[in-house]
């Protein structure tokens, strides 16, 4: 008992209910900021990430004591000055790098709030957010793998949150996370591939400010050249059956029809009359070529494929000089399925607008060149034996073809080239040829893409790689219709045949600027092998995961299950949901169950129980003697068989390892028997 | 019944509530948590998280992105793998009543309750709290049991029933809030007010307070005797016990020589509450002087003698007294 003059002692013992966060959850709420930070990295002004290390040192400080929270005022001042020097950076507020810049900021800032639980679970839930908006930027299939360790560690910080007694770092919370993570995986697998598909439910914020990538819509000398340093892949094609040589692998792009200010461009939609705008209906001949095409994002509209080319799928057009083209921007990656003849004949006949447009020249520029083109065209017989003379020019003249020409000067590039330095690159090549062919009066344009690509082994998929962007020429000829010619095949065959890198071996300059590129170590036989297993999961990531939509899902789906109604996807996800939980539930409590008690215990609490049903309950703690001597006073007809139970069990349970094990079991057998029979009244 | 009074309809809804869980969870001084007495819903982060999941699915409708897909589904069943998790963080817990210390009016009584746990499984971050009374964060992680006390302020004089006991738990994720009401059977003895009066008859008031401390030298000591459960502290023979001896009681002389009666009647004309705060007082004045002391009560009559545990069985009366069928 209290003696009541020393009542009222505080309450020892318990700490009261979680106010503050444990030291363990910061350092992993700190974690895993900076972990989901990182691949943003690249992507925000320097200012920014500086300001997100500034806080962090901030809120360290304060957790050691050496610095105090920053007050209301300063904090709002710290969030204007954020919001105002992102307006700053990026001119704009509604793009979604400047959204996710100021989510970003948001995220860094809170680290100052950090004070309570519920500041935590913002930070957290933002931070799950964040996660989500790296895939705006890329699902590269690294990425998915560090986002999936991303997630795990803000889990951690909310498991963390929950562990009040650990005050300080421990790697061992990772545990508990993962766990529930992988238990939850199968569950996402189940609900990812038949969760409907729908479209966009209204217009979002779209990336103003990502670079457009590949060949662009217009070329001067020196445009191809800088991206052939570039290892990056532009596209991967899967053909239906055998893949083409090489050599005939000219990816078309775009069509330069017009010389403008030194430089080639494309035909602008409002410069194409009205019957030029849809091409003119063709006739298929010659064999067929059947693939798909999976392109990375250029932020760019014009589709690469094989000449004369026809793709059936929503949002892609054909135009009226043989190309593929998307209605949108094509920000994220795009597959496509491609039928091709690259035999058949394009335009017998041309249009006089048309012949027009391809034969246009500038009226001053370039004269040199000119004049030597109609001094060729007097020699030829026909159109055909034009081209084959100025080919001819371009290989018996001392051409070089290197990825490092001379600048050239604006005005007569073209003369400066042909007779002064001689070294080109493709589009020198392309551009001479097709301004002699105007100049001949032959119909001709420029044709841009790429050409090749490497042919992996593992799954037979042809990559395309942004070195391999080519420009080359499309001349009209009499009965021929369009025909494709390529200049820079006449001053470098192994440019075609075998590929860039083989074609300006000697002068080293492949991939200059990508030192640590895995292209570059392709002599070295297992890095290679990786490099193309790994490529091959990249286009099986891409094209089955990355790619998956509607159309894929109805596919699967259809195949599958025979069917594609909405009961079924309900009862698939219900039982597939019971499938996978109803093991975590098991083995979550199987642990948890009571402990069975030894034999020996359990028939006394049997005992007790038939006691108990006669009115004589067992106090908490009452020794089994005790017990007995009641039962003796209380209900004097049983007390023989009650005294012969206790005694036997007794001598069970305190005789220790002096009995024998196969005595012990009798007595146990004995006493069962006693049980079952029921109290024997003396009478 | 609803009624046109909405906190009369409240309320009612209450009482319902609680005879609902009377019979679902009935009063016992040893409770195990099962399915049936675990109550789960999701907590107030669980609903932000929620909007956050349809955040995410938004972003992976308008933007087409197949990895927003799958972050909203993983989350979603992280959710749902939570409901597990948090339920499992209760289940099999057992909850014992050990004691619940005896007070005087407008103290705070100490509950003293024993948790196990039913496997190795950790139990993290569990909180109990009585309505009104102190709450307590604690976990087992690295062992079986343990005890915790917590502190209710009580009420007037007889039993103070502290009410059901809140058990509840929100690891690990924060999303879920899992949490029973067990009625553990351990109401709290609350003794009357003491109040001082008038000397009795019989009971000299001469010593005055707070010099009657010192007891032993007060009186003679004529020898020793065995310990007996009840003999104060303060009547332990330490000296002997240091030297190894059994435990023994010091007997002083005094206590056959005063033997004065707490009696009922003592008061006339004092409302009788007011008698029992008295009687109280002076239940707790001849116990610090050690003077052997006895109480009548009308139909009770405590033999004299001294002792915490005679002191106990006194206040009990007092405390009890008038209160249809509790026994002390």
């Amino acid at each position: 008992m209290k003696w009541p003059f020393a009542a009222g002692l505080p309450s020892a013992g318990l700490p009261s209910a979680g106010a503050l966060i444990p030291r363990n959850a910061l350092v992993w709420i700190v974690i895993s900021q900076f972990a989901l930070l990182a691949p943003h990295l690249l992507r925000l002004p320097l200012w920014l990430v500086l300001v997100y290390l500034a806080t962090a040192v901030w809120r360290l400080m304060v957790f050691q004591g050496r610095a105090s929270f920053p007050g209301r005022r300063v904090r709002g001042v710290l969030a204007l000055a954020g919001f105002g020097a992102i307006y700053l950076s990026y001119g704009n507020l509604l793009g979604l790098e400047p959204t996710v810049a100021l989510l970003l900021i948001a995220f860094a800032f809170k680290l100052l709030e950090l004070v309570k639980p519920k500041d935590a679970y913002v930070l957290l839930f933002l931070g799950y957010f964040i996660c989500v908006i790296g895939f705006l930027f890329s699902q590269d299939l690294l990425l998915v793998f560090y986002s999936l360790l991303t997630l795990v560690l803000v889990t951690t910080g909310l498991v963390a949150l929950h562990r009040p007694h650990e005050d300080h770092f421990r790697m061992s919370s990772l545990r508990q996370p993962a766990v529930m993570l992988a238990q939850a995986f199968p569950l996402m697998l189940v609900l990812f591939f038949l969760f409907p598909r729908i479209g966009p439910l209204w217009t979002v914020p779209v990336k103003s400010h990502a670079a457009k990538t590949g060949v662009s819509d217009f070329m001067k000398p020196g445009d191809i050249s800088s991206l052939s340093q570039s290892a990056e892949v532009a596209f991967r094609v899967q053909f239906e059956g055998e893949i083409p040589p090489k050599s005939e692998l000219y990816w078309r792009g775009l069509v330069f029809s017009v010389l403008d200010d030194g430089a080639w461009r494309s035909l602008r939609y409002g410069e194409l009359p009205g019957l030029e705008l849809r091409p003119a209906p063709v006739e298929p001949t010659g064999d067929l070529l059947a693939y798909t095409v999976l392109m990375l994002p250029t932020q760019q509209n014009w589709l690469y494929s094989l000449r004369y080319a026809r793709a059936q799928q929503a949002g892609i057009l054909s135009t009226a000089d043989y190309r593929l083209y998307s209605t949108i921007e094509i920000e994220e990656q795009l597959q496509y399925s491609v039928r091709s003849w690259p035999t058949t004949l394009l335009e017998s006949e041309l249009s006089s607008w048309r012949r027009a447009t391809e034969l246009a020249l500038p009226t001053a520029g370039n004269m040199a060149t000119r004049e030597l083109a109609l001094r060729i065209r007097a020699t030829a017989a026909d159109e055909a034996d034009f081209v084959d003379a100025v080919l001819r020019y371009f290989r018996q003249e001392p051409f070089v073809y290197t990825l490092q020409p001379p600048l050239l000067d604006s005005v007569n590039p073209m003369d400066q080239f042909l007779f002064e330095s001689r070294r080109g690159f493709c589009e020198h090549y392309a551009y001479a040829f097709v301004l002699m062919m105007r100049a001949g009066g032959v119909p001709a344009r420029v044709v841009a893409g790429y050409q090749g690509g490497e042919i992996n082994p593992v799954n037979r998929t042809v990559i395309v790689h942004q070195f391999d962007a080519h420009a080359w020429a499309e001349v009209w000829l009499p009965n021929r219709g369009w025909v494709r010619v390529d200049p820079t095949a006449a001053v470098s065959p192994d440019r075609i045949e075998l590929g860039l890198e083989q074609a300006v071996a000697g002068e080293g300059s492949f991939l200059a600027n990508s030192p640590l590129s895995p292209l570059r170590y392709r002599g070295v036989n297992w890095v290679n092998m990786l490099r193309l297993r790994y490529d091959a999961l990249t286009y099986q990531w891409q094209s089955w995961v990355v790619g998956f939509n509607g159309e894929e899902q109805y596919r699967l789906l259809q195949n599958l299950f025979g069917s594609v109604r909405a009961p079924l996807f309900a009862a698939v996800v219900l039982t597939s949901g019971v499938l996978v939980l109803a093991p975590v539930a098991w083995l979550l409590l199987r642990r948890r169950r009571a402990r069975r008690l030894p034999p020996e215990q359990a028939v006394y609490l049997q005992f007790c129980a038939q006691m108990a049903s006669r009115g004589i309950v067992r106090a908490p703690g009452e020794a089994p003697d005790k017990f007995c001597h009641r039962i003796d006073k209380e209900l004097p007809t049983l007390s023989a068989w009650a005294q012969q139970f206790t005694r036997d069990f007794m001598q069970l349970m305190y005789s220790g390892d002096s009995l024998k094990p196969q005595s012990r079991q009798q007595l146990l057998a004995q006493l069962q028997l006693q049980l079952r029979r029921g109290p024997r009244e003396a009478h | 019944m609803p009624s046109d009074n909405p906190r009369v309809f409240a309320s009612g809804l209450r009482m319902r509530f609680r005879r609902w869980l009377a019979r679902r969870i009935p009063p016992s001084r040893k409770v195990t948590l099962d399915q049936r007495r675990i109550f789960i819903f999701p907590s107030r982060p669980g609903f932000f998280f929620c909007l956050l999941l349809l955040l995410i699915l938004l972003t992976a409708i308008n933007y087409q992105n197949n990895m927003a897909y799958a972050v909203a589904f993983l989350l979603a069943t992280l959710f749902v793998v939570a409901t597990l998790h948090t339920y499992a963080n209760l289940a099999g817990l057992t909850l014992q009543a050990l004691t619940a210390t005896p007070v005087f009016p407008g103290q705070r009584s100490e509950f003293r309750l024993r948790l196990q746990r039913g496997g190795q499984a950790p139990h993290y971050a569990l909180r109990l709290a009585w309505p009104q009374g102190s709450d307590g964060l604690l976990s087992l992680a690295d062992r079986d049991s343990c005890e915790v006390a917590l502190f209710v302020p009580v009420g007037g004089r007889g039993w103070h029933d502290p009410g059901r006991l809140l058990v509840e738990s929100y690891y690990p994720l924060g999303l879920f809030r899992c949490w029973t009401w067990v009625d553990l059977d351990m109401p709290a003895l609350v003794y009357p007010q003491p109040l001082a009066s008038a000397d009795l008859p019989g009971i000299s008031s001469e010593l005055p307070q707070g010099s009657s401390v010192e007891i032993a030298g007060s009186d003679d000591f004529h020898g020793f005797r065995a310990y007996r459960a009840g003999d104060s502290l303060r009547q332990v023979h330490w000296k002997g016990m240091a030297k190894g001896h059994a435990l023994q009681s010091k007997m002083y002389g005094s206590y056959s020589s005063h033997s004065a009666w707490l009696d009922w009647e003592a008061f006339p004309g004092v409302p009788s509450e007011q008698r029992l705060s008295h009687l109280c007082h002076w239940a707790l004045v001849l116990e610090q002087r050690g003077e052997e002391y006895g109480l009548r009560l009308p139909g009770l009559e405590l033999a004299p003698s001294v002792g915490d545990t005679h002191q106990s069985k006194v206040l009990a009366a007092l405390a009890l007294f008038g209160f249809a069928g509790v026994d002390p």
